[in-house]
Parts: structure tokens; sequence; C-alpha cells
């Protein structure tokens, strides 16, 4: 174990080096944020509630998704196929550690990193910017730990694609439809429940829900009988450890057409 | 006159060599193209996800939403398709490669977009075209061939506008090295050009009209298609808007050419 603190505590450290970015994520979030409030309240103009959400929560939903994207946006998926055409992988390889496990935990260092500058600066904003009533509840006590589940569902779509650049080199195209899939799917920028009733149904047994509709739907709406939350929380954690099984059989198919020929 | 035409042709030649070159990755092309699509699109899907539950935002429709959506969409192609090795200029600048563009007898400028041309950027421009017919024949707009021209030279002030606003971030990796927290907030930014400036109030509307005007990429210019009778003057300043910021935008870059000191290796 103390060898991946040592990987938490690396991607830490140089997460931090690239201090004044944050200040830019920062103001370009506390932008978005505005954007999203002012489109909100003009979709809010003529009625108090729409598709059972209030407009109080429908914001929260979705500003609270804007800082989980931040938290979650690694680009590994990029390092990860950047290694893997370059030939860097190696250095890797030849380490006594498992491969996902060290990127995995790469990905948490970075994810420490974005948590502590921009995560929780985003949402201090929040309440004192915008005013949002926060609700109280199980549900909130179980936030924390469905965000664990949503960054290792996160990670596992962000390593499967980055180590699709064993078969192709055209990762940028892979990780941009990546990116918008989840983005329009899980709720990240519009709540799930504003979906067509057909599409909702899709939606909801597709992973993507897992990442933001999941843990946003537990913060915003907390009070949820014991069954609804423990049914979530059951759903998002199948997910978690089915794909990283999934991606897991992957990397061991995949890693079989890596030829590396000398440094 | 002599020298425009010399620059067109190096310019077709160039690119002819260069598409030439990109094309022997043609399942690149085809996979940076798919994403291309969806993710120029998806802030159409999530307006039209939301129109499933309102009529109107702000006043505007959901066709007319669609038009503003396609004129941004063309009006950023340029700069995605011509302009795109500006993303590239922050690590030209830090590993020093910037100098060879010192050492032609060409616009420096020049010389430095001409070396990309983003094909995958043909499919957003294309998307754009037909989302735009589209929206004009379901909306019955009157088209003329003044129109058309006035439609034209929009797009090409809007374009102007974008790429201004891209051209000037990345310049900031003259100054500070690592430009891209700089460059990747003007593109967030950019995301909000198609929103109605309407639903805007106060401190926001003056950002997105003065300080970064992004409301002139789409909003204010399709304006004057969509609604000729009730057009706000800020919609007839738009080609000022582009070609001044794109003046101001050749300025920072000449600036900074000019501060540049390469790094020593």
């Amino acid at each position: 174990m103390k060898k991946y603190f040592a990987i938490i505590r690396g991607a830490f450290m140089v997460g931090m080096v690239y201090r004044l970015g944050f200040i830019f994520t920062i103001l370009g979030n506390l932008v978005y944020l505005g954007v999203a409030y002012y489109l909100w309240t003009s979709i809010y103009e003529t009625t108090n509630v729409m598709r059972g959400l209030t407009f109080n929560e429908a914001f929260l939903y979705i500003a609270l998704g804007s800082a989980v994207f931040i938290l979650l946006k690694t680009y590994s998926d990029w390092w990860i196929s950047r290694e893997i055409i370059d030939g860097n992988i190696i250095i890797d390889l030849i380490k006594p550690i498992d491969y996902q496990l060290m990127t995995l935990f790469t990905n948490l260092g970075f994810v420490l990193t974005n948590l502590i500058a921009i995560t929780i600066p985003t949402a201090l904003m929040l309440v004192l910017v915008f005013n949002v009533t926060i609700p109280y509840g199980a549900g909130t006590l179980l936030f924390p730990f469905s965000l664990i589940m949503a960054f290792v569902i996160s990670y596992c779509f962000d390593y499967f694609t980055g180590l699709l650049a064993f078969y192709t080199e055209s990762t940028w195209g892979l990780s941009i439809t990546k990116d918008t899939i989840i983005l329009v799917f899980s709720g990240a920028l519009v709540p799930l429940q504003f979906f067509p009733e057909g599409m909702q149904k899709v939606l909801m047994v597709l992973p993507f829900q897992t990442m933001y509709h999941t843990p946003l739907m537990l913060f915003t709406r907390p009070d949820q009988p014991w069954e609804a939350l423990a049914g979530m929380l059951l759903v998002q954690c199948g997910w978690a450890l089915g794909l990283i099984l999934l991606t897991r059989l992957f990397y061991l198919q995949a890693i079989k057409v890596l030829r590396i020929s000398g440094g | 006159m002599h020298r425009i035409t010399r620059y067109l042709r190096l310019y077709f030649l160039i690119e002819a060599q260069y598409i030439k070159a990109r094309m022997q990755y043609r399942a690149d092309f085809i996979i940076s193209s798919i994403g291309m699509f969806f993710s120029s699109l998806a802030t159409l899907g999530i307006f039209w996800i939301l129109f499933g539950s309102i009529t109107e935002l702000a006043g505007w429709n959901f066709m007319e939403m669609v038009f503003i959506y396609a004129f941004y969409m063309i009006a950023i192609s340029p700069m995605q398709i011509i302009f795109d090795h500006f993303w590239q200029l922050r690590y030209h600048v830090t590993e020093g490669t910037f100098l060879k563009y010192y050492f032609r007898p060409l616009n420096m400028m020049f010389y430095y977009i001409s070396e990309m041309f983003d094909l995958k950027g043909l499919t957003q421009l294309a998307a754009g075209i037909v989302l735009l017919v589209y929206a004009s024949i379901q909306l019955n707009i009157q088209w003329t061939i003044a129109r058309v021209m006035l439609l034209l030279a929009s797009l090409f002030s809007a374009s102007l506008v974008q790429i201004a606003v891209v051209v000037s971030a990345s310049c900031a990796a003259f100054w500070v090295m690592n430009s891209w927290p700089v460059l990747s907030l003007a593109w967030k930014l950019r995301e909000f050009s198609p929103y109605p400036m309407s639903i805007f109030d106060g401190a926001f509307r003056v950002l997105f009209t003065y300080v970064i005007p992004i409301g002139f990429v789409a909003f204010y210019p399709s304006q004057i298609f969509l609604r000729p009778e009730q057009v706000s003057p800020l919609a007839y300043a738009s080609p000022l808007v582009g070609i001044g910021l794109f003046a101001l935008a050749y300025r920072i870059w000449t600036l900074g050419v000019n501060s540049y000191t390469g790094t020593g290796s």
C-alpha cells in the first residue's frame, strides 16, 4: 500500500506546480455558474416546479455537476494514450506495480489537487455568491462515498479510452467523443429528469448516469426513502466493480499488441 | 493585389501538400470527424432537451435557437480550420521551435497558420450550413441577394471575433509561457456565444458584449436575419467589432513576436 501512497503524493505535487492555472479555472467556472444561473432563471421564468425539480434544486444540481466535472477531469486518457504512443509506457511496465492500480492512484493524486484547488473554492462560491440553500439528510452523508464511486467509474472510461491508443493513434477523436457522450448522457449539463421519458429509461440502465446523476441526486434530494438511496448506491457500486473488471480484461488483450523497438 | 494573389497561391500549394500528408491517416480523419460532429452538436442537443419542457427561452423559440446555433457553428469554423495551429503556439514558444518562423520572407502569421489545415473542422462547417438552411426554411426567412451578401459579411466578421479571441489568448504564451489556462478559459467562454444574450443582465451582459465580446460571434449578428424589424443597433456594429478585434489581436501577436527571445538552445 505504501508504494501507492507515494504515487498519490507524487501526482498531487505535480498537479500543484501549475498554480496559476487554478485561478483561470476557478474564474472560468465562476462564469459558467453565472451563465447557468441566468439560463435556469429564464427556464423557470413562468413556473416554480418543472419535471419535479424546483429552481433551487435544478440549479444546485447543475452547479454541483460543474464542480464534480472539474474534480473528475484529470486528462488521464490523454496522458495514458501519449505514454502508449511514444513508448514511455515501458518504463511503467517494468516497475513491480500493477499498471491499472498505478494509473488509478496517479489519477487520485490529480483529483486531490483539483479538490483542494478548484472544487472546494467553487463550492464556497456557490454558497457565498449564489446563495443556494443546501438541503440535508441521509443522502448528504452518502454523497462523499458516491463521489468516490463516481471517480472510479469515470477513471475506468478514461483508462479504456487511453488504452485504445494500442490500436489507433487517433486519440483526439476518441477522447472528445467519450467526453461528449458522458457530458450529455450523464446529467452533467442538464438534469436527467428533463430528458424525454423513453430516453430516461434507456439512460438509467447505462453507466453514464452513475457518474453525475447519482451523486447529484443524493445531494439535491437527500431525504429520499432508504430503499431508494441504497438502490442508487448499489447500482453505482455494481458499475464500478464491473467496469474495473472489464477494463482489466481489456488491458490483458490490448497489451499483446504492444511492440516497442528499443529506446 | 499582386501580394494577395501570391499569398493565396502559396496557401493552396502548402495546404495541398499538407492534406495529402494527412490523408495517409484515413482512420484518424474519420474518427476525428465523428468526434468533431458530436462535440459541436452537444450544446444544441442540450437546447433540444430543454425545449421539451419550455416553449421559449427569453422570447426565442427552438427553431430560432437552431438558426443562431448554426450561425455559431459556421462562424467558429474558420478559426478551427485555418487558425488551428494557434493551439500549439505555447509548445513552439516554450520549446524554442518558434524561432524558425522568423526566417522566411513571408508574413509571420501567414507562415505560422499555413502549417496546419484542420480537416475535421470541415465536418463542423458542413453541419452548420445544413442546419442554417434547414432553420431558415422552417422559419420562412426570405432570402434576397442583398441579404445573402449581408449574411456572408456578418459571418466573416463573426469569425474574425472568434479568431481574435483565440489568437490573443494563445499569444499569452509569449509572456507567461504556459498559456493553456488562458486559452481554455477563452474556449470555455466561446461556448456561451449561441446563448440568447437577453437572458443575461447587468455584469454578464456587459462582459459578453464589451469585455469578451462573444455575443458578436452569433447572437447579435443573427438578429439581423431573425428579427430584422427589432434589431438592436449593436447588431449592425458587428462588422466593425470583428475587424477592430482582429486588428487588436494582430497587434498583440506582433508585440509578442517582437519580444520573443527564444530559449537559447
